[in-house]
């Protein structure tokens, strides 16, 4: 029901967003993968119709929203990245003047504000200021004013970043039950793995504005079904081990992490003597060696060389 | 619409310290200003004394000779020309004049003496006399004429002074009203046929020295303050619109789809309510406090609250550009800064922080053009003329103002968040 097309922006020199192309059908729950400066936010912009995109188009059941932006915000419901939210005013307060102003009837405003103060878990809360609320309060109301309107699709900026556990918990239990329940389909973005991996159906990732891979799970993981990864952890530090070990045939990238050192290889590429050798030969030990089973973060590193938490 | 006026009123409600600010700051202003100035102007109110010098340089004889000619030279009847003649021997401006300063009812406090012009400005400088009023050369013959002849006058009576003082107010309020009643005497006495006789002393009937004003120091003071607080009001609301976008509800307000108007008027009406409620209030309390007004008329207040509402609109317009501004600019920096050196740049040329008399010419003339300074100006001749007509023109203005800034606003208005 929504697409990109070659959806791009540049702020005067910088390409934050490059020829995007992603979907949703009705109904699905899609994720929007990358680490921070991504591009995520500028092309949620772009979607919603709050940014003019550089080239390319944005469509709604096959017609362009460009011109035309009313017929997305009507269907759209944007939880942004930032509280956009009155702090002078109540909870109840500001969810009354968004519902006015999204044309909600005035007979169904006051129990639909009531609902979505319930799916949110806010309800005894909501004559309190909101500038008197935490973090994850915030982002609660912040989502229930998206709602209102009762969109066909909703989308979500990183609606988890920086609260505390039982407020996340909330929030995913309430994105997971519209889409379930309620049928909203729905675009999450994030840079946490797990959550994506637990709500959608679909994940795209982003890197330096491009998407450098997408599928479901499954079809993520098997981009990995051509690598090994092994993780080693070593009893001294040494950077001539690390070149060593990078030129052993069949190794594709060596990373350091906290841990000690993650080697990719090719798959059934036997290493792990050549390995035993290198290091014998730098006079090192192999405190712990460890096959790795993939997971969405690997096929993340594999694909960025970076962690998403950067 | 009401959903953003009602935001609007509520999220200004909220803060405190801004409705605090706003409200009682010009009180608290006006009211120091008065307390710690008062004793230097209003001491001796009760005992006052006036010492007027009168130079006369009319010859009241000539004068008659010179209209008697005129009337010859006219093509009328000799039983008109007659009737006119006496009708002017029975006026005899000049008389008129010297009979209302020599009024032994006045003779307690109002000291007069015939002197000569140069005198009497030396006596002026001295501070010996409060002020002199000039009869001029010919006033006789030009007042005569355009009585009866109907015919502009371009001479009339002058009071001269140097400083402002209470003496010098009630001289001038005197002679207004002197000036005012002889009309309406003048009018009322004679026949119909002549419609056109409005002024007996007309242009210039009292003249004012630079820097001399007819109202009172606390007067000035409760006007300059309280539109200099409204011009905050404009600014204040623009400013929450700056922190609506930082804070992303602006964005909401897109996404809602909400014609760009409604945000707008939201913003414009909310405007006007508050500094119609702030002027009003400052006046108010400040009357109650310190009869700034004392003993005015109920159409002296009704004007009053007519100059408030126009203003207020035009305060209204204002915060419509300025919220527009903010919403074009990116850097909240140079939008507080922009605001600032606006509302500053008006204060100044509308006279909140000098009366406008004390300007440069130039200046003055721009700031007669400001809302503020137009707002001013006008209040001030309420308070000395009350005169319904005078407010035409400021009104015309004040809501071309709004029209002006509201327009501008709405076509610089962005139909996205950011661009
Ligand atoms: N208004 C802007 N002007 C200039 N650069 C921007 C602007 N908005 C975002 N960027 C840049 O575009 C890139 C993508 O940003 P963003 O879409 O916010 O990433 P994400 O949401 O994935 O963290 C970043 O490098 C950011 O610095
Ligand atoms: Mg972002």
């Amino acid at each position: 029901m929504l697409e990109t097309v070659k959806l791009s922006k540049t702020f005067k020199e910088k390409k934050a967003v490059e020829e995007i192309e992603l979907y949703l059908h009705a109904g699905e729950s899609v994720g929007l993968l990358g680490p921070n400066g991504a591009g995520k936010s500028t092309t949620i912009s772009m979607i919603s119709s709050l940014m003019k995109p550089t080239s390319g188009d944005v469509k709604l059941d096959g017609k362009s929203i460009i011109k035309n932006p009313s017929e997305i915000r009507k269907v759209l419901g944007v939880v942004p990245q930032e509280i956009a939210l009155y702090e002078e005013l109540s909870a109840y307060e500001n969810l009354k003047f968004f519902g006015k102003i999204y044309h909600v009837a005035k007979e169904v405003l006051e129990n639909r504000i009531q609902e979505v103060l319930e799916m949110v878990g806010l309800k005894d809360r909501q004559k309190e200021l909101v500038k008197t609320f935490s973090g994850g309060m915030k982002r609660r109301v912040n989502i229930a004013a998206a709602l209102l309107h009762k969109p066909k699709i909703l989308i979500l900026d990183e609606p988890t970043v920086g609260i505390d556990p039982q407020s996340r918990n909330h929030i995913l239990e309430t994105v997971r039950k519209l889409n379930e329940m309620h049928g909203t389909t729905i675009l999450y973005t994030s840079h946490y793995m797990k959550e994506v991996e637990q709500l959608c159906n679909r994940v795209y990732i982003m890197d330096h504005g491009r998407v450098v891979a997408s599928g479901t799970k499954t079809e993520l993981l098997s981009i990995l079904s051509t690598e090994d990864t092994i993780q080693i952890q070593l009893s001294k530090k040494s950077d001539s081990l690390l070149n060593t070990i990078k030129a052993i045939e069949h190794v594709r990238r060596v990373d350091e992490t906290t841990q000690g050192i993650r080697i990719i290889s090719k798959k059934g590429s036997n290493i792990l003597s050549d390995l035993v050798h290198a290091a014998e030969k730098e006079g090192i030990q192999i405190i712990h060696f460890q096959m790795e089973v993939p997971s969405l973060e690997d096929v993340f590193l594999h694909l960025t060389g970076k962690t998403l938490r950067d | 619409m009401g959903s953003f006026i009602k935001k609007d009123l509520l999220v200004f409600w909220r803060d405190r310290k801004e409705v605090l600010l706003s409200l009682l700051l010009p009180i608290v202003l006006i009211a120091v200003l008065n307390i710690a100035l008062s004793g230097l102007f209003n001491s001796d109110e009760d005992s006052i004394n006036i010492h007027v010098g009168i130079v006369e340089e009319d010859n009241s004889s000539i004068g008659m000779e010179q209209f008697e000619e005129a009337l010859n030279q006219l093509n009328i009847s000799q039983v008109e020309q007659e009737a006119a003649l006496k009708q002017a021997q029975m006026l005899d401006p000049s008389k008129t004049v010297r009979d209302f300063f020599n009024n032994p009812e006045l003779q307690d406090w109002l000291h007069t003496q015939n002197i000569s012009e140069t005198e009497a400005i030396k006596l002026v400088e001295e501070g010996e006399l409060d002020a002199f009023v000039k009869i001029p050369e010919g006033f006789t013959y030009e007042v005569l004429s355009s009585i009866i002849f109907d015919e502009e006058a371009d001479v009339g009576l002058t009071i001269h002074a140097d400083e402002q003082s209470t003496e010098l107010t009630t001289l001038q309020n005197m002679v207004n009203n002197f000036v005012d009643s002889v009309n309406l005497q003048f009018a009322l006495g004679t026949s119909a046929g002549t419609d056109s006789l409005e002024q007996l002393l007309p242009q210039g009937g009292s003249e004012i020295m630079e820097g001399v004003e007819m109202y009172s120091f606390s007067q000035y003071i409760t006007i300059a303050m309280s539109a200099l607080f409204s011009l905050f009001i404009a600014q204040t609301v623009a400013m929450k619109t700056v922190t609506e976008k930082r804070e992303r509800v602006f964005n909401r307000i897109i996404l809602a789809d909400s014609h760009p108007l409604q945000f707008l008027i939201g913003k414009t009406f909310a405007t006007f309510c508050l500094s119609l409620l702030q002027i009003t209030l400052t006046f108010t309390v400040s009357q109650l406090l310190f009869d700034i007004f004392p003993d005015k008329s109920m159409q002296f207040w009704l004007g009053i609250l007519i100059i408030f509402t126009l203003f207020a609109l035009s305060i209204a317009g204002l915060s419509a550009l300025f919220t527009s501004i903010s919403l074009n600019l990116r850097d909240e920096n140079a939008i507080s800064g922009i605001f600032t050196a606006i509302i500053m740049g008006m204060a100044v040329l509308g006279g909140s922080f000098a009366p406008i008399q004390s300007l440069p010419a130039v200046l003055q003339k721009i700031g007669e053009w400001t809302p503020n300074g137009l707002t001013q100006t006008v209040l001030l001749e309420w308070i000395q003329f009350t005169n319904p007509s005078d407010l035409i023109i400021p009104i015309i203005v004040l809501i071309g103002f709004f029209i002006v800034c509201l327009a501008i606003g709405m076509s610089i208005f962005p139909t996205r968040g950011r661009n």
